[in-house]
This record gives structure tokens, C-alpha cells and sequence, in this order.
């Protein structure tokens, strides 16, 4: 009995020291800027979302990232989608000024005062931020409890025939249906 | 009959290795069976991991691909509820840990690359993340192969089987070890029978070779006893006679003198003939002449001669059957038998008493009608040991000379022969019974005892006689008595002789004696009726066998010692008399 003390409090040890191991394996061991994590999100929705048939890109094609109205990222959204192929498809940013339908954005991050209501309908994932837009667009971001979290107006994303995979659901906020 | 009892037990050691063997066989089979059943549990649970894996890596995909650790948490937490999952991890490109969970302390390690091998009793599955091709993390999932619940079952199962192949190996040599006991007593058991059958077969031969020298020394003791008894009772009459004959030599001998002791010679000669025929009949050798009797008429003829015999102090006493059936029985036999019975009471009587005889209806077996004859007396009776022997010949409790052993040995013949039995009833003591039974005879008559008188000889005969024996001096006899009668006589000494003799002279009756070296009497007869038919012929012996054996061909037959008027009678029955 005696020597069974310190081995059970050895053992009391180690899990405490395990568990906090655990602990601070949670949240980014590294803690990137909220805008950088924003830019990496943004880089990777495309993985999670179905376009109809027409407006797929080509083989070898990029698959176009747009940021209209505004570019709160700068060279981190450049970073980001470096080296990023989703199914063989790079991504390529295009910043322009307001929507365009020759521009043939896949997705577009809406910032500043550009409207949101002109690829209503259109096979377009729209991403707003709450930060910079009252207006929400299928993926809307926030900041909850200090990490950077999203909503999904899925209702939105299957009126303008988009299917966002339930991985992706799964990690949302919140899930807008009809 | 030695048994082998090796043949028991050759078989015996092979079964039981045998049954070892099986045992054994059983038992791998049985453990083979649980251990395949476990290699495809193994399998099936390597392919169970395998897959949750899998399913752990497309359900964290996103959140990994967000860093949303919380969701990625929840994802493998949900794995809690498998109680086998130990640990699983979700690693990213660069190898940290991103979300998991352990159910043991430190079995999660930080870095992917510090995922031990898996243990014995563990499943390591290790499962890429992919995200559009893309490989994006690993998913590292530790599974307990098998509850321990699981394995102490198996383990029990085993330590089972293994436990009842050795009480069946235990059993089985028990078992064989009971049997060859068992056989080993047995073999010996079967030895020591074939011991004693053995001795027992030696003890049976020596029983019958004591058996055979007990006879051979009866024989000789009854031979001796013969001896003695008759030997003693044929000097006295021998005396007898040889004194009367001395006396009739004499040259100045009286009328009344010569009578009296020819008279003696006769009564002596026929007392040594009732004895000589005591001892036929006791070896049946003398034929019986049965004839129809009246017993209660036979018995009260016997009365005043039996009160004579018996002498004063003993009272004879008859109580007669109102309505006895005849009975057929020699009565000389007869007569003797009842002497014989009548003078054993009175010897046991040797201070007076009282012998009752009785007639009565009694059966014999089967319901066969029979007459009993009894003798009570009132005298000392016979011992339980000398009962059993009472009938042996010579067997006799008188004095050396006093008795023959042979009275009750003639009842027993006579009643033997006559188809009849006897019974002896005595308490030491309190007397004696003997019962004589004699069958009935229902249909014949009573035959008219004739009376032989003294009929005179002197009537005149003639004619020729030839007389033929092989003895000498009973031939001479013969011819003294025939010529007596008026006969003339010629005489040859054996069967061929008169059978010459009777071819050449003229004779008209032929007396020959039956027993004769060469042709015998019978056989000449039979030559005779062939030669000269017609021809009386008269047989004579002493003994009877040969008659017996063959017949006498319904020749008239005169039995030795014969006295002249038995002669005469046959011969004037043969011849018609020429008076």
C-alpha cells in the first residue's frame, strides 16, 4: 500500500498533464489574425460546395474567387489560395468594384457598400462579413467567443441551385433553411 | 479348463492411450475452433476500426479544414459511447494533434508520428484526411480488440475444456485401472476354480478307488460271514446226515432204528435243500412256480406250525381281512418268507411276547391292488443304523452260527420277485413291523393244493428209460432210483453220447440234466425231437439259469435236489402209466 501511493499520484499527474495537453490543443496553436483566418476560410469553401453543371469550370480552369467592393485582406488572401487546388482547380482572386456577371465569379466576398442583390438567383457562393456589411450573403461571418465562425443561409445557396456539403453545415453557426 | 486371464487384459493398455489420444484431440479441436473464432473476430474488428476511422476522418474533414476544433471534438467524442475505442486522434498536415480523445491517460500522444505500434490486445487504424484530393491530416484510432469480459470467457472456455479432458482422462485410467483389477481378480478367481476342480477330480477318483476297495472288503467280509453262517448250518445237517448213515451201515440194526434214522436223513436232507434254495432265491436264480393263493387260508394253515416253531412264550395273534383279494406267489417262497419273518420276532423276543399277524388291502405304486402281510412283535426292534441294512444278505445281528443273514434277504427276494415289496417298521425298543405286499391277482382262480400223501411208491413200472448226466455219481442216483421204480435203465455222460445211443436203441423217455460240457441238455433235447419225435423228455438241474435264459422248450423240468416222489410225478405225467 505504501508504494501504491505515489504511483496512483504519479498517475493523477500525468492526466493532468495530458488533459491540459488536450486543452490547449483546442484553439490554433499559432494565433493567426482574424483576417488571415477569414482569407484561409475563404480559400477553402470552394472544397465544400457544388455548382451546377453550366457553371463548373473547365478542366484546368481556376476557379474564381472574387472580393467586390472592397479587399479587407490584402496580400493574405493572395497567400491563402497560393498553392490551393481543389479537384485540380487553382483559385484565382479578381477584385472588382461591383458585381459583374463577365467576370465569372464562383464565389464572391462582398465588402463595403456593393450589393449582394445583383447575383440573387445567380450560381454564385456570396460570403459577407458582419464587420464590414449589415447585408448577409449564404456564408456570413462573425466572431464569436473570439474565434472567427460563420452562418449558412443554405435556403439562399439552393435558390441559386448551390449545394453546400453538410461537413460544412456542420461547422456553421447556424443554418438558415426555408 | 485353465482360463488365461492375459487375454483380458492384453487389449487394456491400448484403449485407454487411445481414449487419451481422442481426448487430446478433442480438446486441440475444440481450442482450434475458439482460436480460429478469434482470428476472425480480430479480422472483423480490424475492419470495424478500419472503417470507424474512416468514418472519424470524412466526418472532421471540414472542421480540420476550418481548425474547428470544438466541432472535430465532437465528432470523435462521440466515440465515448464505443467502450473498446481506447484513444483516437485528429492530426493535421504538420502532424499536431488537433482534437481527441482518450479513455486511458497519456495513450494519446501529441505528435502523429509518436503513435506506438499497437499492442497485442489493440488495433491501430491510421486514416488519411482528404479534402478534395487533397490529403489535409490523419486520423490515428486505438481499439481494444476485445473486451476483457470476452477474453476471461474464452480463456474460462479453454481452462474448461482442458479441465474435462483431464477428468475424462482421469475417468478413463480410473476405469482401467478398476478393469484390470478387476480382470487380475478374476484370472485368479478362475485359477483357483481350475485348482479346485483338480483336487476335487483327484478327491472323486480316490473316492471311487476307496469306494471300490470298501466293496471288495464287504464282499470279502460277506463271503466270510457266508462262510461262517452256512458253512455252520450244512455241518449240522452234514452231521446229521453222516451220523444216520454210520448208524444205518451197521449190520445189527433194528426195523424201528433203520425207519427213524432214514427219516432223519430225509427231514436233514431237506432242511440243507430249503437252505441251498434260500440262497438261489436270495440270487434269484431259482424260478418261481407262482400259483393263486388265499393268504388269510395260508396263514391260518401256518398257525399251529407257527405256534410250534415259535415255542411257548411267544403268543402268535392273526387278525385276518374279512374280504382279501387273491394273490399269486410261489408258496414254498411263500411259506419261507413267512418262517423267515416269523422266527427273526421270536428271536427278538428272547423273554416272550407277542407276534401279531395281520392281513390287510393296500396298494403298490400306481393304485395297483395288493395284499399286505404284517408282523408286528413286541420285541427289542432295530436300531436306525441296522435298519438300513436289514435286506443286505448276510447282514445278521445273531451270534456266529445262529443265523444265516439270509431270512430277510429271501423275504425281499421272494417279495421282489413276486412283484410285491417290503417294509420294516422299528423304534429300538418298541418292537418291530414287517409288511409284506403282494399284488393282487383279480382274475385267477385258486388252484386246489394238493395234498401230496405219502402215495406208495410200489406201484409197479416198466419201460426204458435213458438217464444222461455229466456227474458221475448223481447219474448213478438216477439210475438207482428209476430202477427202484421198475424202470429199465441205460445211461450216457453226455449229449452226444445219448443222442448215439438214442438213435440205436428204443427207449421211451429220456431224463437229462441241462447243465453238461459240450451239447447241452436243452440242445440235445432239440437233436432228440429231430431224431426220434415224439420222444418224452424230462429236464433235471440245480441251476436254473440256463432254463431260465432259453425255456425248456415246454419240457417238463425237475429241480436238483429232487426227491423220488417229484421224480415219479414227472415221469407219470410223461409216461402214461401202464398199470
Amino acid at each position: 500500500m505504501a508504494r501504491a501511493l505515489p504511483l496512483i499520484a504519479a498517475r493523477l499527474l500525468r492526466g493532468l498533464f495530458a488533459a491540459s495537453l488536450l486543452a490547449l490543443s483546442g484553439p490554433a496553436p499559432s494565433q493567426p489574425s482574424e483576417a488571415a483566418v477569414k482569407a484561409a476560410f475563404l480559400g477553402k469553401f470552394p472544397a465544400y460546395v457544388g455548382w451546377p453543371a453550366e457553371s463548373r469550370p473547365a478542366a484546368g480552369e481556376p476557379i474564381i474567387l472574387c472580393l467586390i467592393g472592397g479587399d479587407p485582406f490584402g496580400k493574405l488572401i493572395d497567400d491563402a489560395v497560393r498553392g490551393q487546388q481543389i479537384d485540380r482547380h487553382p483559385i484565382q482572386v479578381k477584385r472588382i468594384p461591383r458585381p459583374d456577371d463577365g467576370a465569372g465569379c464562383a464565389l464572391a466576398f462582398v465588402a463595403g457598400a456593393s450589393t449582394i442583390e445583383a447575383m440573387k438567383g445567380k450560381p454564385v457562393l456570396t460570403v459577407t462579413d458582419s464587420r464590414n456589411s449589415a447585408q448577409r450573403g449564404m456564408i456570413h461571418f462573425v466572431v464569436d467567443q473570439g474565434r472567427v465562425r460563420f452562418h449558412i443561409d443554405q435556403a439562399a445557396a439552393v435558390r441559386s441551385r448551390l449545394a453546400i456539403n453538410s461537413r460544412l453545415l456542420a461547422l456553421a453557426l447556424t443554418v438558415k433553411k426555408d | 479348463m485353465p482360463t488365461h486371464p492375459t487375454r483380458f487384459a492384453s487389449g487394456g493398455r491400448t484403449i485407454p492411450i487411445m481414449m487419451g489420444l481422442l481426448a487430446m484431440l478433442l480438446v486441440a479441436i475444440g481450442i482450434g475452433v475458439i482460436f480460429q473464432n478469434e482470428a476472425n473476430y480480430r479480422e472483423q474488428k480490424t475492419r470495424e476500426t478500419n472503417v470507424q476511422a474512416e468514418i472519424l476522418a470524412a466526418s472532421v474533414t471540414a472542421a480540420l479544414d476550418f481548425q474547428d476544433a470544438p466541432t472535430a471534438r465532437e465528432s470523435v467524442d462521440a466515440l465515448r459511447v464505443n467502450p473498446q475505442i481506447l484513444a483516437a486522434g485528429i492530426y493535421g498536415k504538420d502532424g499536431a494533434l488537433f482534437a481527441g480523445y482518450e479513455r486511458r491517460p497519456r495513450s494519446l500522444p501529441n505528435r502523429a508520428l509518436a503513435w506506438p505500434a499497437a499492442g497485442d490486445n489493440m488495433v491501430l487504424a491510421v486514416y488519411p484526411i482528404v479534402r478534395s484530393g487533397e490529403r489535409i491530416g490523419t486520423v490515428y484510432l486505438l481499439s481494444q480488440r476485445e473486451p476483457l469480459k470476452r477474453r476471461i470467457t474464452r480463456y474460462g472456455i479453454v481452462a474448461l475444456l482442458l479441465l474435462l479432458a483431464a477428468m475424462i482422462v482421469t475417468a478413463l485410467g480410473v476405469a482401467h485401472n478398476l478393469l484390470r483389477r478387476s480382470n487380475r481378480a478374476l484370472g485368479e478367481r478362475a485359477e483357483a476354480l481350475s485348482d479346485a476342480y483338480a483336487e476335487l477330480q483327484v478327491q472323486v477318483e480316490e473316492r471311487a478307488r476307496a469306494e471300490e476297495q470298501l466293496r471288495q472288503a464287504q464282499k470279502m467280509q460277506a463271503l466270510g460271514q457266508l462262510t461262517g453262517g452256512i458253512a455252520h448250518d450244512f455241518n449240522n445237517l452234514l452231521t446229521v446226515i453222516q451220523g444216520s448213515a454210520d448208524i444205518l451201515r451197521r449190520p445189527d440194526v433194528d426195523d424201528a432204528k433203520r425207519i427213524r434214522f432214514a427219516e432223519a436223513i430225509v427231514q436233514t436232507t431237506g432242511r440243507a435243500a430249503a437252505l441251498t434254495a434260500q440262497l438261489l432265491a436270495f440270487s434269484r436264480r431259482q424260478p418261481l412256480k407262482p400259483q393263486v393263493i388265499d393268504l388269510n387260508r395260508k396263514i391260518r394253515a401256518m398257525t399251529e406250525l407257527l405256534d410250534r416253531t415259535l415255542g411257548e412264550r411267544v403268543e402268535v395273534v392273526s387278525d385276518l381281512a374279512a374280504n382279501p383279494c387273491r394273490i399269486e406267489a410261489d408258496p414254498a417262497q411263500l411259506e419261507a418268507a413267512i418262517l423267515n419273518v416269523a422266527v427273526n420276532a421270536r428271536d427278538a423276543m428272547p423273554g416272550g411276547g407277542k407276534l401279531t399277524i395281520r392281513t390287510g388291502s393296500a396298494s403298490l405304486g400306481e393304485d395297483k391292488p395288493a395284499m399286505a402281510l404284517a408282523f408286528a412283535d413286541t420285541g427289542s426292534g432295530i436300531g436306525e443304523e441296522d435298519l438300513a441294512r436289514v435286506f443286505e444278505p448276510f447282514f445278521t445281528t445273531k451270534a456266529v452260527g445262529k443265523g444265516t443273514g439270509l431270512g430277510l434277504s429271501q423275504v425281499y427276494g421272494f417279495a421282489a420277485q413276486s412283484g410285491g415289496d417290503v417294509r420294516v417298521d422299528s423304534r429300538l425298543g418298541e418292537g418291530t413291523t414287517v409288511t409284506i405286499l403282494l399284488p393282487c391277482n383279480l382274475h385267477g382262480h385258486e388252484e386246489a393244493e394238493e395234498e401230496i400223501e405219502a402215495r406208495p411208491v410200489i406201484v409197479s413200472r416198466s419201460g426204458r428209460i435213458l438217464v444222461v448226466d455229466d456227474n458221475e455219481e448223481v447219474g448213478m442216483f438216477a439210475e438207482i432210483l428209476l430202477q427202484e421204480l421198475g424202470y429199465e435203465v441205460r445211461r450216457a455222460t453226455s449229449g452226444s453220447e445219448a443222442l448215439e445211443l438214442a438213435q440205436s436203441e428204443r427207449f421211451d423217455l429220456v431224463f437229462t440234466d441241462v447243465v453238461m460240457p459240450g451239447m447241452s441238455g436243452l440242445q440235445l433235447a432239440e437233436a432228440l425231437d429231430r431224431a426220434r419225435p415224439g420222444l418224452p423228455i424230462i429236464l433235471t438241474t440245480g441251476f436254473s439259469d440256463e432254463v431260465t435264459r432259453s425255456g425248456s422248450g415246454g419240457r417238463p423240468v425237475v429241480f436238483k435236489p429232487y426227491r423220488l416222489e417229484a421224480l415219479t410225478e414227472a415221469i407219470d405225467k410223461a409216461l402214461p402209466r401202464k398199470v
